[in-house]
Protein backbone atom coordinates (compact mmCIF):
# COMPACT_ATOMS: atom_id res chain seq x y z
CA UNK A 1 0.00 0.00 0.00
CA UNK A 2 1.65 2.77 -1.17
CA UNK A 3 0.34 5.20 1.25
CA UNK A 4 0.09 3.34 4.82
CA UNK A 5 2.84 5.47 5.94
CA UNK A 6 0.69 8.80 6.34
CA UNK A 7 -2.82 6.47 6.86
CA UNK A 8 -0.83 5.48 10.25
CA UNK A 9 -0.08 8.63 10.84
CA UNK A 10 -3.64 9.90 10.49
CA UNK A 11 -4.48 6.72 12.97
CA UNK A 12 -2.36 8.04 15.50
CA UNK A 13 -3.84 11.38 15.38
CA UNK A 14 -7.25 9.61 15.62
CA UNK A 15 -6.41 7.58 18.42
CA UNK A 16 -5.23 10.84 20.39
CA UNK A 17 -8.13 13.09 19.76
CA UNK A 18 -10.52 9.82 20.16
CA UNK A 19 -9.22 7.68 23.22
CA UNK A 20 -8.33 10.77 25.89
CA UNK A 21 -11.37 12.58 24.98
CA UNK A 22 -13.01 9.49 25.68
CA UNK A 23 -11.66 9.56 28.96
CA UNK A 24 -12.49 12.67 29.57
CA UNK A 25 -16.28 12.50 28.39
CA UNK A 26 -16.33 9.90 30.82
CA UNK A 27 -14.17 11.44 33.56
CA UNK A 28 -16.69 15.15 33.37
CA UNK A 29 -19.25 12.63 33.37
CA UNK A 30 -19.13 10.97 36.84
CA UNK A 31 -18.44 13.76 38.20
CA UNK A 32 -21.20 15.88 36.20
CA UNK A 33 -23.62 13.01 37.86
CA UNK A 34 -22.10 13.66 41.78
CA UNK A 35 -22.00 17.28 41.34
CA UNK A 36 -25.94 17.20 39.54
CA UNK A 37 -26.79 15.49 42.96
CA UNK A 38 -25.14 17.80 45.52
CA UNK A 39 -26.82 20.58 43.13
CA UNK A 40 -30.34 19.30 43.65
CA UNK A 41 -30.20 19.55 47.28
CA UNK A 42 -28.15 22.72 47.90
CA UNK A 43 -28.06 24.92 44.66
CA UNK A 44 -25.41 27.59 46.36
CA UNK A 45 -22.70 24.79 46.14
CA UNK A 46 -22.90 25.03 42.24
CA UNK A 47 -19.96 27.40 41.22
CA UNK A 48 -17.29 25.12 43.59
CA UNK A 49 -19.16 21.92 41.90
CA UNK A 50 -18.72 23.02 38.79
CA UNK A 51 -14.55 23.43 39.12
CA UNK A 52 -13.79 20.06 39.89
CA UNK A 53 -16.24 18.29 36.99
CA UNK A 54 -13.57 20.93 34.60
CA UNK A 55 -10.67 18.72 35.72
CA UNK A 56 -11.13 15.61 34.00
CA UNK A 57 -12.02 17.55 30.78
CA UNK A 58 -8.45 18.24 30.29
CA UNK A 59 -7.57 15.05 28.96
CA UNK A 60 -9.61 15.73 25.95
CA UNK A 61 -7.51 19.39 25.23
CA UNK A 62 -4.46 17.17 25.20
CA UNK A 63 -5.76 14.32 22.51
CA UNK A 64 -6.77 17.28 21.12
CA UNK A 65 -4.02 19.26 20.67
CA UNK A 66 -1.94 16.37 20.05
CA UNK A 67 -3.71 15.27 16.73
CA UNK A 68 -3.43 18.86 15.82
CA UNK A 69 0.41 18.97 15.70
CA UNK A 70 0.96 15.60 14.36
CA UNK A 71 -1.20 16.61 11.57
CA UNK A 72 0.55 20.08 11.59
CA UNK A 73 3.73 18.11 11.87
CA UNK A 74 2.69 15.47 8.44
CA UNK A 75 1.38 18.91 6.48
CA UNK A 76 -2.29 17.33 6.39
CA UNK A 77 -3.40 20.90 8.38
CA UNK A 78 -1.48 24.60 6.92
CA UNK A 79 0.69 23.01 4.13
CA UNK A 80 0.45 19.56 2.08
CA UNK A 81 0.89 16.06 2.63
CA UNK A 82 4.12 14.73 3.80
CA UNK A 83 5.44 11.30 1.71
CA UNK A 84 5.93 9.51 4.37
CA UNK A 85 7.19 5.88 5.04
CA UNK A 86 5.64 3.18 6.47
CA UNK A 87 8.54 3.01 9.56
CA UNK A 88 8.02 7.19 9.71
CA UNK A 89 3.84 6.78 9.92
CA UNK A 90 4.25 3.94 12.24
CA UNK A 91 6.73 5.95 14.26
CA UNK A 92 3.83 8.88 14.27
CA UNK A 93 1.29 6.24 15.46
CA UNK A 94 3.19 5.17 18.15
CA UNK A 95 3.86 8.81 19.38
CA UNK A 96 0.72 9.61 19.89
CA UNK A 97 -0.01 6.59 21.87
CA UNK A 98 1.37 8.19 25.41
CA UNK A 99 -1.42 10.82 25.64
CA UNK A 100 -3.94 8.41 23.88
CA UNK A 101 -4.02 5.71 26.28
CA UNK A 102 -2.56 7.78 29.78
CA UNK A 103 -5.71 10.47 28.64
CA UNK A 104 -8.30 7.65 28.58
CA UNK A 105 -7.30 6.05 31.81
CA UNK A 106 -6.52 9.22 33.92
CA UNK A 107 -10.03 11.06 32.19
CA UNK A 108 -11.75 8.14 33.73
CA UNK A 109 -9.51 8.22 37.21
CA UNK A 110 -9.79 11.85 37.79
CA UNK A 111 -13.19 11.96 37.37
CA UNK A 112 -13.79 9.25 40.03
CA UNK A 113 -11.30 11.73 42.21
CA UNK A 114 -12.92 14.28 41.31
CA UNK A 115 -16.78 12.96 42.36
CA UNK A 116 -14.87 11.87 45.84
CA UNK A 117 -13.80 15.56 46.20
CA UNK A 118 -17.55 16.69 45.10
CA UNK A 119 -18.56 14.99 48.43
CA UNK A 120 -15.88 17.14 50.30
CA UNK A 121 -17.63 20.23 48.53
CA UNK A 122 -21.04 19.16 49.86
CA UNK A 123 -20.30 18.13 53.48
CA UNK A 124 -17.36 20.91 54.44
CA UNK A 125 -17.93 23.37 51.61
CA UNK A 126 -14.29 25.18 53.01
CA UNK A 127 -12.17 22.03 52.15
CA UNK A 128 -13.06 22.36 48.74
CA UNK A 129 -9.49 23.05 47.47
CA UNK A 130 -8.56 19.75 48.66
CA UNK A 131 -10.77 17.86 46.78
CA UNK A 132 -9.29 20.01 43.68
CA UNK A 133 -5.02 19.10 44.67
CA UNK A 134 -6.23 15.72 45.32
CA UNK A 135 -7.95 15.45 41.68
CA UNK A 136 -5.35 17.87 40.22
CA UNK A 137 -2.82 15.41 41.67
CA UNK A 138 -3.98 12.97 38.71
CA UNK A 139 -3.29 15.49 36.08
CA UNK A 140 -0.04 15.00 36.51
CA UNK A 141 0.43 11.70 34.67
CA UNK A 142 -1.62 13.17 31.28
CA UNK A 143 0.90 16.35 31.36
CA UNK A 144 3.63 13.89 31.19
CA UNK A 145 1.88 11.82 28.30
CA UNK A 146 1.62 14.77 26.39
CA UNK A 147 5.14 15.86 26.89
CA UNK A 148 6.32 12.43 25.44
CA UNK A 149 3.61 12.32 22.71
CA UNK A 150 4.63 16.12 21.53
CA UNK A 151 8.82 15.80 22.10
CA UNK A 152 8.35 12.30 19.76
CA UNK A 153 6.42 13.64 16.99
CA UNK A 154 8.63 17.01 16.85
CA UNK A 155 11.76 14.74 16.72
CA UNK A 156 10.44 12.48 14.06
CA UNK A 157 12.85 12.87 11.13
CA UNK A 158 10.89 13.18 8.17
CA UNK B 1 -18.74 2.17 35.10
CA UNK B 2 -20.05 0.21 37.32
CA UNK B 3 -17.87 1.26 40.38
CA UNK B 4 -19.19 4.25 39.68
CA UNK B 5 -22.76 3.44 40.27
CA UNK B 6 -25.07 6.26 41.91
CA UNK B 7 -22.76 9.04 42.18
CA UNK B 8 -25.71 11.47 41.41
CA UNK B 9 -27.55 9.55 44.70
CA UNK B 10 -24.45 9.56 46.94
CA UNK B 11 -23.79 13.14 46.58
CA UNK B 12 -27.43 14.18 46.83
CA UNK B 13 -27.15 12.23 50.08
CA UNK B 14 -23.71 13.85 51.27
CA UNK B 15 -25.31 17.25 50.73
CA UNK B 16 -28.42 16.06 52.71
CA UNK B 17 -26.07 14.71 55.68
CA UNK B 18 -25.93 18.22 56.48
CA UNK B 19 -29.07 18.59 57.72
CA UNK B 20 -28.84 16.17 60.04
CA UNK B 21 -28.84 16.77 63.64
CA UNK B 22 -24.97 16.96 65.40
CA UNK B 23 -23.76 16.44 68.49
CA UNK B 24 -24.07 20.27 69.03
CA UNK B 25 -28.30 20.17 67.80
CA UNK B 26 -28.75 17.29 70.31
CA UNK B 27 -27.33 19.12 73.49
CA UNK B 28 -28.95 21.87 73.17
CA UNK B 29 -32.01 19.96 72.94
CA UNK B 30 -31.21 17.95 76.26
CA UNK B 31 -30.47 21.34 77.68
CA UNK B 32 -34.32 22.74 76.75
CA UNK B 33 -36.58 23.11 79.95
CA UNK B 34 -38.78 21.65 78.34
CA UNK B 35 -40.78 19.77 75.74
CA UNK B 36 -42.03 23.11 74.50
CA UNK B 37 -38.46 24.41 74.26
CA UNK B 38 -37.88 21.19 72.80
CA UNK B 39 -40.37 21.46 69.79
CA UNK B 40 -39.44 25.40 69.28
CA UNK B 41 -35.82 24.14 68.91
CA UNK B 42 -36.75 21.16 66.39
CA UNK B 43 -39.18 24.10 64.75
CA UNK B 44 -36.50 26.31 64.03
CA UNK B 45 -34.01 23.59 62.79
CA UNK B 46 -36.71 22.54 60.31
CA UNK B 47 -36.26 25.99 58.99
CA UNK B 48 -32.92 25.47 57.89
CA UNK B 49 -33.61 22.11 56.58
CA UNK B 50 -32.69 19.76 59.80
CA UNK B 51 -35.39 17.12 60.55
CA UNK B 52 -37.59 18.50 58.05
CA UNK B 53 -37.99 15.34 56.13
CA UNK B 54 -40.11 12.09 57.85
CA UNK B 55 -38.81 8.15 57.22
CA UNK B 56 -41.08 8.42 54.09
CA UNK B 57 -40.10 11.24 52.53
CA UNK B 58 -36.64 10.30 53.22
CA UNK B 59 -37.37 6.86 51.13
CA UNK B 60 -39.01 8.62 48.72
CA UNK B 61 -36.37 10.69 47.82
CA UNK B 62 -33.64 7.68 48.02
CA UNK B 63 -35.86 5.58 45.47
CA UNK B 64 -36.46 8.90 43.80
CA UNK B 65 -31.90 8.63 43.06
CA UNK B 66 -31.29 5.13 42.98
CA UNK B 67 -34.86 3.73 41.66
CA UNK B 68 -33.16 0.54 40.56
CA UNK B 69 -31.27 0.30 43.54
CA UNK B 70 -33.35 -3.22 45.10
CA UNK B 71 -30.64 -3.83 47.94
CA UNK B 72 -32.23 -0.51 49.49
CA UNK B 73 -35.70 -2.07 49.91
CA UNK B 74 -33.88 -4.49 52.68
CA UNK B 75 -34.01 -1.60 54.76
CA UNK B 76 -38.01 -1.49 54.47
CA UNK B 77 -38.08 -5.50 55.43
CA UNK B 78 -38.63 -4.92 58.82
CA UNK B 79 -41.51 -2.37 58.45
CA UNK B 80 -43.56 -5.00 56.01
CA UNK B 81 -43.34 -7.98 58.23
CA UNK B 82 -44.91 -5.44 60.99
CA UNK B 83 -47.42 -4.43 58.58
CA UNK B 84 -47.61 -8.43 57.93
CA UNK B 85 -48.65 -9.16 61.66
CA UNK B 86 -50.55 -5.97 62.20
CA UNK B 87 -52.64 -6.43 59.00
CA UNK B 88 -53.10 -10.46 60.41
CA UNK B 89 -54.38 -9.59 63.49
CA UNK B 90 -56.77 -6.59 62.19
CA UNK B 91 -58.19 -8.64 59.72
CA UNK B 92 -58.97 -11.62 62.56
CA UNK B 93 -60.41 -8.83 64.88
CA UNK B 94 -62.33 -7.13 62.45
CA UNK B 95 -60.32 -3.82 63.09
CA UNK B 96 -59.47 -1.58 60.42
CA UNK B 97 -55.51 -2.46 59.45
CA UNK B 98 -54.72 1.35 58.09
CA UNK B 99 -54.40 2.16 62.02
CA UNK B 100 -51.68 -0.65 62.39
CA UNK B 101 -49.62 0.26 59.23
CA UNK B 102 -46.62 1.89 59.11
CA UNK B 103 -44.59 3.36 56.37
CA UNK B 104 -42.40 3.08 54.55
CA UNK B 105 -43.15 -0.10 53.22
CA UNK B 106 -42.01 -2.60 50.19
CA UNK B 107 -45.91 -3.38 50.15
CA UNK B 108 -48.97 -1.37 50.11
CA UNK B 109 -51.81 -2.07 52.49
CA UNK B 110 -54.43 -2.60 49.86
CA UNK B 111 -52.36 -5.48 48.62
CA UNK B 112 -51.53 -7.12 51.89
CA UNK B 113 -55.13 -6.96 52.83
CA UNK B 114 -56.12 -8.16 49.70
CA UNK B 115 -53.42 -11.01 49.86
CA UNK B 116 -54.71 -12.20 53.59
CA UNK B 117 -58.41 -12.07 52.83
CA UNK B 118 -57.82 -13.93 49.77
CA UNK B 119 -54.94 -16.42 50.42
CA UNK B 120 -54.08 -15.46 47.40
CA UNK B 121 -50.34 -14.62 48.46
CA UNK B 122 -48.58 -14.67 44.48
CA UNK B 123 -49.02 -10.66 44.74
CA UNK B 124 -46.77 -10.24 48.02
CA UNK B 125 -43.08 -10.15 47.14
CA UNK B 126 -41.82 -13.53 47.58
CA UNK B 127 -39.47 -13.07 50.52
CA UNK B 128 -43.23 -12.68 51.98
CA UNK B 129 -45.30 -15.09 50.61
CA UNK B 130 -44.57 -18.57 52.17
CA UNK B 131 -44.17 -16.45 55.70
CA UNK B 132 -47.58 -14.66 54.94
CA UNK B 133 -49.03 -17.97 54.46
CA UNK B 134 -47.58 -20.10 57.70
CA UNK B 135 -48.73 -17.32 60.16
CA UNK B 136 -52.13 -17.14 58.75
CA UNK B 137 -52.36 -20.95 59.11
CA UNK B 138 -50.54 -20.86 62.39
CA UNK B 139 -52.74 -17.74 63.91
CA UNK B 140 -56.32 -19.63 62.90
CA UNK B 141 -55.06 -22.98 63.94
CA UNK B 142 -53.71 -22.31 67.48
CA UNK B 143 -55.23 -18.75 68.27
CA UNK B 144 -51.38 -17.80 69.24
CA UNK B 145 -50.81 -14.20 67.90
CA UNK B 146 -47.32 -14.40 70.04
CA UNK B 147 -46.30 -17.70 67.87
CA UNK B 148 -47.10 -16.42 65.32
CA UNK B 149 -45.64 -13.02 65.62
CA UNK B 150 -42.28 -14.67 66.39
CA UNK B 151 -42.48 -16.78 63.25
CA UNK B 152 -43.03 -13.38 61.28
CA UNK B 153 -40.28 -11.47 62.85
CA UNK B 154 -37.78 -14.60 62.78
CA UNK B 155 -38.91 -14.71 58.69
CA UNK B 156 -38.38 -11.16 58.69
CA UNK B 157 -34.51 -11.84 59.76
CA UNK B 158 -34.45 -14.73 57.27
CA UNK B 159 -35.70 -12.91 54.48
CA UNK B 160 -33.18 -9.91 55.25
CA UNK B 161 -30.20 -12.12 55.35
CA UNK B 162 -31.53 -13.86 51.73
CA UNK B 163 -32.02 -10.85 49.85
CA UNK B 164 -28.35 -9.58 51.19
CA UNK B 165 -27.08 -12.66 50.46
CA UNK B 166 -28.50 -12.68 46.52
CA UNK B 167 -28.56 -8.99 46.10
CA UNK B 168 -24.24 -9.57 47.19
CA UNK B 169 -24.28 -6.31 49.01
CA UNK B 170 -21.76 -6.47 52.14
CA UNK B 171 -22.93 -4.00 53.82
CA UNK B 172 -26.60 -5.05 53.72
CA UNK B 173 -25.22 -8.81 54.92
CA UNK B 174 -23.38 -7.11 57.85
CA UNK B 175 -26.71 -5.28 58.56
CA UNK B 176 -29.26 -7.85 58.25
CA UNK B 177 -26.58 -9.93 60.67
CA UNK B 178 -26.33 -7.41 62.95
CA UNK B 179 -29.96 -7.13 63.22
CA UNK B 180 -30.70 -10.66 63.46
CA UNK B 181 -27.97 -11.34 66.48
CA UNK B 182 -29.65 -7.75 68.24
CA UNK B 183 -33.56 -9.26 67.61
CA UNK B 184 -32.02 -13.25 68.70
CA UNK B 185 -30.40 -11.98 71.96
CA UNK B 186 -33.38 -10.25 73.14
CA UNK B 187 -35.65 -13.14 71.97
CA UNK B 188 -33.46 -15.44 74.02
CA UNK B 189 -33.35 -13.02 76.63
CA UNK B 190 -37.17 -12.76 77.25
CA UNK B 191 -38.39 -16.61 76.58
CA UNK B 192 -35.48 -17.37 79.18
CA UNK B 193 -37.52 -14.99 81.71
CA UNK B 194 -40.62 -16.22 80.53
CA UNK B 195 -39.56 -20.23 80.54
CA UNK B 196 -40.72 -20.82 77.17
CA UNK B 197 -40.43 -24.14 75.53
CA UNK B 198 -37.74 -25.26 73.33
CA UNK B 199 -40.75 -25.28 70.62
CA UNK B 200 -41.55 -21.66 70.96
CA UNK B 201 -37.55 -20.52 70.58
CA UNK B 202 -37.37 -22.77 67.67
CA UNK B 203 -40.18 -20.52 65.59
CA UNK B 204 -38.92 -16.86 67.62
CA UNK B 205 -35.08 -17.00 66.95
CA UNK B 206 -33.71 -16.93 63.18
CA UNK B 207 -29.95 -17.53 63.35
CA UNK B 208 -27.19 -15.85 62.31
CA UNK B 209 -23.39 -16.93 61.15
CA UNK B 210 -22.10 -15.00 64.21
CA UNK B 211 -24.59 -16.37 66.57
CA UNK B 212 -25.74 -19.92 66.39
CA UNK B 213 -29.39 -20.68 66.77
CA UNK B 214 -28.78 -24.15 68.48
CA UNK B 215 -26.18 -23.19 71.06
CA UNK B 216 -28.36 -19.79 71.73
CA UNK B 217 -31.48 -21.79 72.59
CA UNK B 218 -29.54 -24.31 74.78
CA UNK B 219 -28.09 -21.48 77.07
CA UNK B 220 -31.55 -19.80 76.90
CA UNK B 221 -32.96 -23.14 78.24
CA UNK B 222 -30.81 -22.81 80.95
CA UNK B 223 -32.17 -19.68 82.34
CA UNK B 224 -31.20 -15.61 81.83
CA UNK B 225 -27.73 -16.62 83.89
CA UNK B 226 -26.93 -19.40 81.55
CA UNK B 227 -27.69 -17.20 79.18
CA UNK B 228 -25.36 -14.48 79.77
CA UNK B 229 -22.30 -17.26 80.44
CA UNK B 230 -23.10 -18.13 76.55
CA UNK B 231 -22.70 -14.42 75.74
CA UNK B 232 -19.38 -13.73 77.44
CA UNK B 233 -17.95 -16.64 75.46
CA UNK B 234 -19.10 -15.66 72.15
CA UNK B 235 -18.22 -11.97 70.31
CA UNK B 236 -20.90 -10.16 72.33
CA UNK B 237 -19.74 -10.20 75.64
CA UNK B 238 -20.31 -6.44 76.10
CA UNK B 239 -23.95 -6.78 74.69
CA UNK B 240 -24.33 -9.71 77.18
CA UNK B 241 -23.01 -7.81 80.08
CA UNK B 242 -24.92 -4.69 78.86
CA UNK B 243 -27.92 -6.78 79.19
CA UNK B 244 -27.53 -8.32 82.14
CA UNK B 245 -27.13 -4.45 83.39
CA UNK B 246 -30.36 -2.94 81.78
CA UNK B 247 -32.76 -3.71 79.13
CA UNK B 248 -32.43 0.36 77.84
CA UNK B 249 -28.54 0.17 77.81
CA UNK B 250 -29.20 -2.85 75.67
CA UNK B 251 -31.45 -1.39 73.35
CA UNK B 252 -29.36 1.37 73.01
CA UNK B 253 -26.18 -0.57 71.90
CA UNK B 254 -28.48 -2.40 69.37
CA UNK B 255 -28.92 0.95 67.75
CA UNK B 256 -25.82 2.35 68.01
CA UNK B 257 -24.27 -0.86 66.69
CA UNK B 258 -25.86 -0.38 64.08
CA UNK B 259 -24.66 3.57 63.43
CA UNK B 260 -21.54 1.92 63.76
CA UNK B 261 -21.83 0.29 61.19
CA UNK B 262 -23.61 2.87 58.75
CA UNK B 263 -20.16 5.22 59.92
CA UNK B 264 -18.42 2.23 57.54
CA UNK B 265 -19.71 4.12 54.71
CA UNK B 266 -19.24 7.71 55.22
CA UNK B 267 -16.14 7.99 52.77
CA UNK B 268 -17.65 6.22 50.00
CA UNK B 269 -17.94 8.20 46.96
CA UNK B 270 -19.94 5.08 45.44
CA UNK B 271 -22.24 2.57 45.72
CA UNK B 272 -25.16 1.96 47.87
CA UNK B 273 -23.62 2.14 51.12
CA UNK B 274 -23.95 5.81 51.33
CA UNK B 275 -27.75 6.26 50.92
CA UNK B 276 -28.78 3.00 52.94
CA UNK B 277 -26.27 4.83 56.13
CA UNK B 278 -28.10 7.81 55.14
CA UNK B 279 -31.57 5.73 56.09
CA UNK B 280 -30.06 4.57 58.95
CA UNK B 281 -28.59 7.39 60.36
CA UNK B 282 -32.08 9.12 60.00
CA UNK B 283 -34.00 5.98 61.80
CA UNK B 284 -31.72 7.06 64.84
CA UNK B 285 -32.20 10.95 64.84
CA UNK B 286 -35.96 9.90 64.50
CA UNK B 287 -35.24 7.63 67.39
CA UNK B 288 -33.34 9.77 69.37
CA UNK B 289 -35.74 12.57 69.41
CA UNK B 290 -38.60 10.46 69.95
CA UNK B 291 -36.61 9.58 73.06
CA UNK B 292 -36.02 12.95 73.74
CA UNK B 293 -39.64 14.17 73.94
CA UNK B 294 -40.51 11.29 75.96
CA UNK B 295 -38.14 12.41 78.46
CA UNK B 296 -39.21 15.61 78.45
CA UNK B 297 -42.69 14.98 78.83
CA UNK B 298 -41.60 12.98 82.30
CA UNK B 299 -39.41 15.21 83.50
CA UNK B 300 -35.98 13.34 83.52
CA UNK B 301 -32.72 14.81 84.21
CA UNK B 302 -30.47 15.48 81.56
CA UNK B 303 -28.00 12.78 82.95
CA UNK B 304 -30.48 10.52 81.85
CA UNK B 305 -31.14 11.72 78.82
CA UNK B 306 -27.85 12.20 77.65
CA UNK B 307 -27.48 8.17 78.66
CA UNK B 308 -30.34 7.10 76.43
CA UNK B 309 -28.99 9.20 74.05
CA UNK B 310 -27.89 6.99 70.63
CA UNK B 311 -24.96 7.95 68.66
CA UNK B 312 -24.78 10.11 65.81
CA UNK B 313 -24.15 9.57 62.11
CA UNK B 314 -22.64 13.03 61.71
Amino acid sequence: MDNLGIVLAVIGAALAALLAGIGSAKGVGIVGEAAAGVVSVDPSKFSKVLILQLLPGTQGLYGLLTAIILLSRIGLIGGSAADLTTAQGLQFLVASLPIAVVGLISGIVQGKTAAAGVGITAKKPDHNGKGIIMAAMVETYAILALLISILIIYNIAL
Amino acid sequence: MNGTKYANAVGAVRAMENTLLGKSDIDQLVNARSKAEVDSIIASKRGSGANSDGLAEVWAMLREYAPDCKELEILLYRNDFHNLKAVLKAIISNRDPQHYYISPSNVELPVLVDAINTKEYDNLPEYMRDTAAKAYELVTRTLDGQLSDSLIDADALKAMQKSAVRYGSDFMKRYANLLTVCADIKTAYRCSILNKSAQFMETAVCGSDELEKDALIKAALGGAESLFSFLEASHYSNAGALLKESTAQYEKWCDDVLIELAETARMQAFGAEPLEAYFIAKEAEIKNLRILSVCKEFGADKETITERMRKLYV
